[in-house]
């Protein structure tokens, strides 16, 4: 590997595959000081943890906020990290974890979305989600209605079911970072799908 | 298989983890219930919908911003990054090892000053060095210590006595206490 700089704001250094770290290597490097490590493990997280988190917040801003929030835990907790468990296990139920309280938070707060108000609360028309013709409307309808069958599921089931069907983890992995054991996993996803057709059932 | 069962083994079926006795019997049951194989097509459908949902990314000014808030973060008084554990002299951090170690040695010098010393003497008598089997022929050094202990013990005798004497009184004075009942 090139000498390394800490600078964060510099385009990831790109590694051969044939020399490409893994994820374990390179917290490694990086609890020994190495900054290049970081960055690259934060280039190779972001998207992903994006994905699950705006999947579970449903908010693009906050998801951002959280990532960020997950990699800065990632910077200043790096000693926190031990070998046992794999990397992405442990960045994964950091993002989860911050995800929840974010929820939680917005919870309390009693924000008050526009779909919850009734026709006489709103000030302007909402453009209508009716699908049309065209192929790219039409499948940015279907992931609208998706996305929102997501947010009718509980917590406990959303999370389970974005990282298996959309994240497509193993059963193991998400039985570490939900921190519940294997059998109920495999029974909430079960039951989260069930749930999920009962929403999309006129969705073909 | 029933309809619990059934509803129960789905995902078991779809992901590909069903023993091969029990993945027959579930297809059974779909084969002979058209409702039970348009559930399950239902949900393969859902799966592969969610395969294809659109990526989402971080924007432009993902690295920026954390860039901004690590440096932040690096310049909060309050708050330091941890970057190795402290250091420790026997899992104490050098200020209560210190103090331990004060506390130690003050214990022990205490400790030593109260110890009663091993060569001071106990007994305030001094010792009979005379000949105690009663040889015939004394040794005429020793004829002075001997007349000396013999006054001695003499004194210790008389002294037996009088504590004997006093001894009965207060035994007299004892059979005269009376005991009464418990009035309680």
């Amino acid at each position: 590997m090139n000498q390394l700089s800490p600078n964060l704001s510099t385009p990831p250094f790109i590694m051969d595959n044939q020399f490409r770290y893994t994820d374990e290597e390179l917290i490694a490097r990086f609890q020994e000081g190495d900054e290049q490590a970081y960055t690259e493990l934060v280039n190779r997280y972001r998207d992903k943890l994006m994905t699950f988190v705006y999947r579970f917040v449903n908010d693009m801003e906050q998801a951002e906020d959280i990532i960020q929030d997950t990699m800065l835990k990632l910077y200043t907790h790096k000693h926190y990290y031990r070998n046992i468990a794999k990397f992405s296990t442990w960045i994964y139920t950091i993002a989860g974890n911050l995800a929840k309280t974010e929820l939680r938070k917005r919870k309390n707060r009693k924000v008050t979305n526009i779909s919850q108000m009734g026709p006489e609360d709103r000030d302007y028309e909402l453009p209508s989600v009716a699908p049309e013709t065209d192929e790219v409307v039409q499948s940015e309808y279907i992931e609208k209605k998706i996305q929102a069958a997501i947010q009718n599921l509980p917590l406990h089931f959303r999370t389970v079911t974005i990282l298996r069907d959309i994240q497509e983890l193993s059963y193991e992995e998400i039985s570490k970072i939900v921190e519940v054991p294997l059998g109920t996993v495999k029974s909430r996803i079960n039951r989260a799908r069930l749930q999920l057709q009962k929403e999309l059932k006129d969705l073909k | 298989m029933d309809r619990y069962q059934f509803e129960d083994a789905i995902s078991a079926y779809l992901d590909n983890e069903l023993p091969l006795s029990e993945r027959k019997a579930f297809e059974d049951f779909m084969n002979t219930n058209p409702d039970a194989k348009n559930l399950v097509d239902s949900i393969r459908t859902n799966m592969t919908s969610f395969k294809t949902l659109s990526p989402i990314k971080a924007s432009n000014g993902f690295m920026p911003n954390l860039h901004k808030k690590i440096e932040f973060e690096k310049n909060r008084p309050s708050k330091k990054i941890v970057n190795r554990p402290s250091k420790t002299l026997f899992g104490f951090t050098p200020l209560y090892a210190g103090i331990m170690t004060a506390l130690v040695v003050s214990f022990i010098t205490v400790g030593v000053n109260l110890w009663p010393e091993s060569n001071s003497p106990v007994n305030t008598l001094p010792a009979y060095t005379g000949n105690i089997s009663g040889s015939p022929n004394p040794d005429p050094r020793n004829q002075s210590i001997g007349t000396n202990q013999e006054a001695i013990l003499a004194a210790s005798e008389s002294d037996s006595a009088d504590t004997t004497i006093q001894k009965k009184k207060n035994f007299k004075l004892g059979n005269q206490v009376k005991f009464v009942k418990d009035q309680r």
